[in-house]
């Protein structure tokens, strides 16, 4: 029994919700007040730049900071005024913290010791966890005798052996190097998938925001700008920040003056909204290079071609000086470009965000 | 192969304490040292100092124990919860708690004494009409003026180790459902235990050697032994009597050392 995608909005009540959530140190406003729904069997992300307060808000759930302001419900409980110990949820740290004292073992079944399981429920639990996480050769290691990765995955088992309703991750991955990273991402895929459980992580990569969550929500400067599944968020950016922060996105300037907007690289259409400036954002995948037909388009100079293996990557320069990237998947056709000639780039309306700004 | 710095090691402590050792079995015959093997000095030492040998023992664990309480309070406090002037918060404070020996011992005399502060304040304050002296020349007056002694040698290793205790560790322990208690008990004070230990061995042994602090403010009756050990060597010149006693309260206080280290290894995680 597999859950692939959460509940969503429209479904039944969230697991955990919060209200009008803030905090603040100081003058320091680390998280806004921010409401959010998070449902059982979501594989939730928290994504934003570094500092934006992802730890923060993190942390408010899972019980270790109190918030300035708001409550925070879970399972339709209020547990806004309860320490960690109270709460149904756990958490894997981002430096983990390990029991040094302690070996693998007994790292994971604190927890069960601390509810007053029996030896053998104990034994039974920790077995089957390191089994599932893959670390049962390391059971009677300590902590400074594992890898970043090994310790990744103790810590996680300590956490998923409590069975929480909810799991919270912060940063799961950052330390790890590349290639662990990857090979991480798969393995808490499976996990999540095996178990079905409710994953609540923070991370300021949006590949593995995109490549591991049913849910995002984007966090800027600790309020959450925009809340939806990765599809949603990569074609329908609702601001120029998470179009910037969430894949690559070209940005055109431009205003817009009774439902028209004039780009400064010269291309009008209709687009309602109110007058002001705004910034047209286009994935590359997007652009056509001498498309011709319908859609939006203009001229530009070729710049640079690079063969990136399963696509091409084109830069042109418009002569509003503005660059565009283009990116096609034809990677035939890059024989009769020629760096330095003129060149028609187009797109279609629907493939393009208007968003307010400059 | 030894270095120099062995050499002087051996000179230094491991020579004069075999040969003190060895001693311990001769026999002191008017005045001169007669080599022999004889546990004679021990059963004398059982028989006529039995009760300073546990008087000293005693006092010397209450002074061990409230030493290294509090030093682990003092070093806790500034380790979570002095942020990052802990640092500074810890050298300011070991640099007025450090001092002379004798100092102190003084300066408890002052605090303590029938016109000492303590009093005054009391009799200013209409507490009391006649100066108390329940205050010094007493074993309490001891364990108070070894404790300030022993203070800042507790701390220092306590704190060393409290150093390696990462918050991380704290909080994943209360997400896992420990309250207080079993934070404190499960994961704090296991990665302190050789901090404890060393704090703890240290006041040990130096509160059961003192024979100053007992005679300045300890009265008549806080006989301890080192002051009966003192008597044998400059006195009576007798250095059979001296060294078994000294042995005895070696062994006996290493003994008391195992014992607590056995139960705090209660505290090992299982
Ligand atoms: N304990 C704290 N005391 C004071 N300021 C803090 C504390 N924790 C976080 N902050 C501040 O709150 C903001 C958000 O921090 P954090 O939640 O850690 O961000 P993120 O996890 O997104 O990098 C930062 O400006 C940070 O300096
Ligand atoms: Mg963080």
């Amino acid at each position: 029994m597999t859950t692939v995608s959460g509940g969503g909005p429209g479904g039944a009540t969230p697991l955990v919700r919060l209200r009008g959530l803030s905090k603040k140190f100081g003058d320091v406003a680390a998280v806004q007040p921010l409401d959010l729904d998070i449902f059982a069997g979501d594989f939730f992300a928290l994504l934003g730049p570094s500092g934006c307060g992802k730890t923060t808000l993190l942390r408010m759930v899972g019980g270790f900071t109190p918030p300035s302001t708001g409550t925070v419900e879970i399972d339709g409980q209020d547990v806004t005024r309860l320490g960690p110990e109270q709460r149904p949820t756990n958490m894997v740290f981002q430096g983990y913290g390990l029991f040094p004292h302690m070996t693998v073992r007994q790292n994971i079944g604190y927890g069960l010791r601390i509810a007053k399981a029996s030896d053998a429920e104990i034994a039974e639990r920790v077995g089957a966890i390191m089994t599932l996480v893959r670390i049962g050769e390391l059971a009677e290691r300590r902590p400074d005798a594992l890898s970043g990765g090994q310790a990744q995955r103790v810590a996680l088992a300590r956490a998923l052996v409590m069975r929480p309703r909810v799991l919270l991750l912060d940063e799961p991955l950052a330390a790890l190097d590349l290639k662990l990273r990857k090979q991480m991402q798969e393995e808490l895929r499976r996990i999540h998938q095996s178990i079905g459980g409710t994953f609540v992580f923070v991370t300021h990569d949006q590949g593995e925001a995109m490549g591991l969550a049913n849910r995002i929500a984007v966090m800027e400067a600790g309020a959450c700008v925009q809340e939806g599944g990765p599809e949603e968020i990569y074609l329908r950016p609702k601001t120029r920040f998470v179009s910037s922060f969430i894949g690559e996105a070209n940005m055109l300037a431009g205003e817009r003056r009774g439902g028209t907007v004039t780009l400064r690289a010269g291309i009008a259409f209709t687009d309602a909204g109110p007058d002001g400036p705004v910034v047209l954002v286009v994935r590359p995948e997007a652009i056509r290079l001498d498309g011709g037909t319908a859609g939006l388009g203009t001229t530009g100079r070729l710049d640079d071609v690079v063969f990136l293996g399963p696509y091409v990557r084109y830069r042109v320069t418009l002569a509003s000086g503005e660059e565009i990237a283009a990116h096609s998947a034809d990677t035939g056709r890059r024989a009769g470009m020629a760096v330095g000639a003129a060149v028609q780039i187009g797109w279609e309306a629907a493939d393009h965000r208007v968003v307010a700004g400059t | 192969m030894i270095g120099p710095s062995g050499a002087v090691f051996l000179l230094l402590f491991v020579a004069p304490f075999a040969f003190l050792f060895v001693v311990s079995f001769w026999r002191k015959k008017m005045f001169v040292l007669e080599p022999d093997f004889t546990l004679v000095n021990y059963s004398e030492t059982l028989a006529d100092y039995g009760w300073p040998l546990a008087f000293t023992l005693m006092i010397a664990f209450a002074i061990a124990v409230l030493t290294t309480v509090l030093a682990f309070l003092f070093a806790y406090a500034i380790r979570f919860h002095a942020g990052r002037y802990a640092n500074a918060l810890l050298f300011v404070t070991l640099i007025t708690l450090f001092g002379g020996y004798l100092v102190k011992i003084y300066a408890w005399k002052t605090i303590l004494g029938t016109e000492g502060i303590l009093n005054s304040a009391l009799l200013t304050l209409g507490i009391v009409d006649q100066p108390l002296t329940v205050f010094i020349y007493n074993p309490g007056a001891v364990v108070v003026t070894l404790t300030h002694f022993l203070l800042p040698l507790a701390v220092l290793p306590v704190f060393a180790s409290l150093r390696g205790v990462r918050e991380a560790g704290l909080e994943a322990a209360r997400d896992l459902g420990a309250g207080a208690t079993r934070v404190f008990r499960d994961i704090v004070v296991p990665q302190c235990l050789p901090g404890i230990m060393a704090a703890f061995t240290f006041s040990f042994l130096i509160a059961a050697g003192d024979y100053v602090t007992p005679r300045y403010v300890g009265g008549p009756y806080t006989s301890m032994i080192g002051d009966f050990i003192e008597g044998q060597f400059s006195l009576r010149f007798d250095w059979p009597a001296g060294a078994a006693m000294s042995f005895t309260i070696l062994g006996a206080g290493l003994a008391i050392i195992a014992l607590v280290r056995w139960a705090l290894g209660a505290l090992r995680p299982r």
